[in-house]
């Protein structure tokens, strides 16, 4: 295809069934580049000494959604050669080991699209309203990221 | 009449994640926050470590004059742990 065909798009998703990283790796792909950077954020088995048996997430999901697509405008502002943005968050419960979020990003050149796979999580992390549950054998817990501009970690 | 959604622990302490409420049109975030606690006391705890959303924009609690209009959607916003 043209270059001109090949129009720079943003790949946002939040779903309940389990994230492929085939699947989110290829909706980034481009003849045109050179990079495709990948990070999977995925559940650990332990927290303080406590064994997490299963996360779960819950979303304000059309406000998530919006502030995801903030994230790819700011990314594209700041890497303008960043062809694809994908970022695919899981919702509800999610087993060890498996992914919570993927997020993918192609550019001609490696430096931008691991650059802004970090920035991608870095502020999605401070700034998405996604939360997360964790449960161990006796109880539970709700996550506070400490990128959250307005959380108290002192309380 | 505003819809106030609850997330997270706000949801566990209000019980309940959706609901109406009619507040005044010209309001503090604050103000706003001290009416929700009327109706969900349980909230109270919570009230250093929240944020509103106000129509999905972010809102610290204070005195931020909020122009509601008939059908915004408040949500309340927990610390956040996406990722």
């Amino acid at each position: 295809m043209e270059e001109s065909e090949d129009v720079p798009k943003d790949f946002v998703k939040l779903k309940c069934e389990k994230l492929s990283v085939d699947e989110v790796s290829e909706l980034v792909v481009s003849p045109y580049c050179g990079a495709v950077s990948l990070f999977i954020g995925t559940t650990r088995n332990n927290f303080e000494g406590k064994k997490v048996i299963h996360l779960e997430y819950e979303a304000y999901t059309s406000m998530a959604e919006t502030e995801i697509k903030k994230i790819c405008r700011d990314v594209r502002q700041k890497w303008p050669s960043v062809k694809h943005i994908a970022v695919h968050h899981r919702l509800g419960v999610v087993p060890i080991t498996e992914a919570s979020v993927i997020i993918a990003v192609s550019s001609p050149h490696r430096a931008e699209s691991l650059e802004a796979v970090m920035y991608c999580i870095n502020t999605l992390k401070a700034s998405v309203p996604i939360w997360k549950k964790e449960i161990y054998e006796d109880e539970y817990s709700w996550k506070e990221n400490k990128e959250c501009f307005w959380a108290n970690s002192e309380k | 009449q505003v819809s106030v959604l609850y997330f997270a622990r706000s949801a566990e302490l209000a019980g309940l994640r959706c609901e109406t409420l009619s507040v005044p049109r010209e309001i503090t975030s604050l103000q706003l926050w001290e009416e929700i606690v009327k109706v969900h006391p349980r909230l109270a705890v919570i009230r250093d470590q929240v944020v509103f959303a106000v129509r999905q924009e972010y809102v610290l609690l204070g005195d931020q004059l909020l122009l509601l209009q008939p059908g915004d959607e408040v949500a309340i916003i927990p610390p956040i742990s996406g990722g």
